[in-house]
């Protein structure tokens, strides 16, 4: 019966669509054998039982350690552990075909028994390890806490009590063996239950495998010397038999790869809590248990345990608190480099202050030292020619037009530090824009004239804007000169002032050299000089529109770029009616 | 005639402004630094007080707070001359008690409107 379901198992590795059922395929043969297993006489039942160990084996090579070569080792642990058990159950059941009586202890099938189990134990830890699980020091912790209570309680219910009774010393020793190795499996099942697997079917079968197998060692322990081969209690581990090789065999069905856990210090989840508690409550109810069945408690393993575990129990909250110490060390450390930024900023602004009022310092004196030998120069100039001859007096001018242009260079470099600084307060009132416009056309008339350009205004009457006189006579001065520079000896320049709509409108428009777009989109930049202004040495020094914008920006109003039908460009201011 | 305080550290520009206001008939003294322009006003009693408000020792608005508190020179008609000529220079002039403010660099005409502007009638040419 388990041999066909076997074939089939090996079969259904090979085909594609069988690894899925493969699982559920033998552990049902497997269930169907152990219900045979108690309904077969005695010699039957024995060779019944190694298959079903040796199936196990068999779906470990399968799906475990052919399949999965990521857990290889740990399957190969499982697959020879348990080939220990079968090789133990063989040699009874040898014995028992023979002999008509279980082996005697010991014997050499309790050296394969015995063998199997650290074997069983190391699979579970390296497939733990394999899957992420970590050998921090609060995992070790929690695992000898388990091993610790795990063994107290054996120690007191299993191991102790053969002392009291009448065996040879290697009986004792054996039979004192078997419920110490458990202590292993108990660790194991424990890790299981807090593992990092996932909990995909082979984890949960495996978990259940081990499960049953520590049940099967309890129960047999508890039910000592009742026990005789064919006895329900072999159900225990056969169904663990059964249920190792299905956790191989659906190990193949899942996908990869393999669930991963990915952190450093087991987290305190639910489980977790729940096995620790167990483990810490198992010595008291282990007390409790011997103290109603009127034996003599067992004092002092119990205190040893118990001391133990409060070890364990102090070196893992000691690890928490250093945690939790080392968390607030960092917030308080995270705190400080904080106040220490937070200080150094200010302490910086503090410095970008004191340079910002450095720098507004520094300008104003560099304009005041060079407005002063300008004042003496024009003055002077201004002095001489009041009586000079007609030669004389144009080389004069000459001079005086000089000194003018570089205090208007001198108020521009000044006036645009200022704006950089985002410094520029109105001292606003209502402007007549019109009116504006008519001065600086009148006092423009003379250079206009002097560079050949044919100066022409059309002024309407206009609502009053709110604003800066000076400012406003300043930005259309600006536009004009600008205007005028531009336009070479024979065209002509144009003012035009006009309401539109909820705007006063000003347009400066020449027929001048014109600007490319990629001019234009640099115009009202700082220290922005056209490419053609350059080529033809026409002065400047790129602050005009610079200005001219920022006094438009601070009115809240518009200025605009455009080309004059001639080719030429035009300038449009418009100005909030106020 | 007029005599007018005229006070600048810088000499070039303190020789023009006295002989431009030399050349229309006033009487000028001349003082290079505050100290000396406080100590001549006080002394002499000038009908008006061109001042520079950058000088050593003693600047130009120094003496003019100096000179409107002392009871002699409480109503002598100041003009306030710099370089400095930002709104907000001359707006702290004008609130420390100047009666006008010249920017520099500043024409014959500026200056000697200015001037006569705050003299007080009887004492016109």
């Amino acid at each position: 019966m388990t041999t066909v379901s076997l074939g089939g198992a090996f079969a259904a590795g090979r085909r594609a669509a069988l690894p899925a059922r493969a699982s559920a395929l033998y552990m049902a043969a497997g269930a169907v054998a152990i219900g045979v297993y108690f309904l077969v006489p005695a010699a039957a039942q024995d060779v019944l039982y190694g298959v079903i160990g040796v199936s196990a084996v068999a779906a470990i090579y399968v799906g475990g350690i052919r399949g999965a070569t990521e857990e290889r080792r740990a399957w190969e642990c499982f697959a020879v552990g348990l080939i220990c058990e079968v090789a133990g159950d063989t040699i009874s059941s040898v014995y028992e075909l023979s002999q008509g009586h279980d082996p005697p202890v010991p014997s050499i099938a309790d050296a394969f028994y015995l063998s199997g189990y650290p074997l069983l134990a190391l699979g579970v830890f390296l497939l733990l390890r394999g899957r992420g699980g970590t050998t921090t020091l609060p995992s070790i912790i929690d695992a000898l806490t388990i091993c610790i209570s795990s063994a107290t309680v054996q120690w007191i219910f299993f191991v102790e009590p053969y002392f009291h009774v009448q065996l040879g010393n290697g009986q004792r020793a054996v039979s004192m063996a078997y419920p110490s190795l458990d202590v292993l499996l108990f660790a194991a099942l424990a890790q299981l239950l807090l593992g990092v697997g996932g909990r995909r079917p082979s984890y949960r079968l495996l978990i259940a495998s081990v499960a049953l197998w520590v049940a099967g060692d309890e129960i047999y322990a508890l039910t000592a010397g009742h026990y005789a081969a064919g006895s329900w209690v072999d159900s225990f581990w056969l169904a663990s038999y059964v249920a190792w090789g299905g956790a191989a065999l659906a190990l193949m069905a899942e996908p990869r790869p393999l669930p991963v856990e990915r952190r450093t210090v087991p987290r305190l989840t639910r489980a977790r809590v729940v096995v620790l508690s167990v483990a810490l409550l198992a010595i008291p109810a282990a007390l409790l248990v011997e103290q109603a069945r009127g034996r003599q408690p067992h004092t002092i393993a119990a205190a040893i345990g118990a001391t133990l575990l409060a070890v364990m129990i102090m070196l893992r909250m000691g690890g928490l608190v250093r945690v939790v110490e080392r968390a607030r060390l960092d917030e308080r450390s995270a705190r400080h480099d904080a106040e220490l930024a937070g200080r150094q900023i200010e302490a910086q602004n503090a410095e970008l202050r004191e340079l910002d009022r450095l720098k507004d310092e520094f300008l104003s004196s560099v304009s005041h030292e060079l407005r002063t030998p300008l004042t003496s120069i024009a003055g002077y100039v201004e002095l001489l020619l009041e009586g000079a001859k007609e030669e004389e007096r144009s080389h004069l001018e000459v001079v005086e037009r000089n000194a003018s242009r570089l205090l208007g260079l001198v108020s521009d470099l000044l006036f645009a530090a200022r704006l950089q600084s985002g410094r520029l307060a109105l001292d606003a009132g209502a402007v007549d824009l019109r009116e504006l416009a008519a001065q600086a056309v009148e006092s423009a008339r003379p250079p206009a004239d002097t560079a050949g350009v044919a100066l022409t205004a059309h002024l309407r009457d206009v609502p009053a804007v709110r604003g800066e006189s000076d400012r406003l006579a300043q930005l259309i001065d600006n536009l004009i000169s600008n205007a005028i520079k531009f336009t070479g000896h024979g065209g002509s320049v144009d003012v035009s002032v006009a309401a539109a709509g909820d705007v006063v409108r000003v347009e400066v428009a020449d027929t001048g050299i014109g600007l490319s777009d990629d001019d234009r989109a640099h115009l009202f930049e700082r220290f922005f000089r056209a490419p053609g202004a350059l080529d033809r040495q026409i002065p400047g020094t790129g602050l005009g529109l610079y200005i001219s914008k920022a006094i438009v920006d601070a009115h809240e109003g518009r200025i605009s770029v455009g080309s004059t039908p001639s080719g030429g460009t035009s300038f449009v201011v418009e100005l909030p009616v106020a | 005639m007029p005599l007018v305080l005229c006070a600048d550290d810088d000499e070039d520009i303190l020789a023009l402004v006295a002989l431009r206001l030399e050349r229309v008939g006033y009487r000028v003294a001349r003082a290079t630094n505050g100290d000396d322009a406080l100590a001549l006003a006080r002394e002499l009693k000038p009908d008006v007080a061109v001042v520079d408000v950058m000088m050593p020792r003693r600047s130009g608005l120094d003496v003019l707070r100096e000179l409107r508190a002392g009871a002699d020179t409480r109503e002598l008609p100041v003009v306030l001359l710099s370089a400095r000529a930002q709104d907000a220079d001359v707006e702290r002039g004008l609130a420390a008690g100047a009666n006008a403010y010249l920017a520099k660099p500043f024409t014959a005409r500026e200056l000697i409107a200015t001037v006569e502007g705050l003299l007080p009638a009887q004492s016109l040419r």
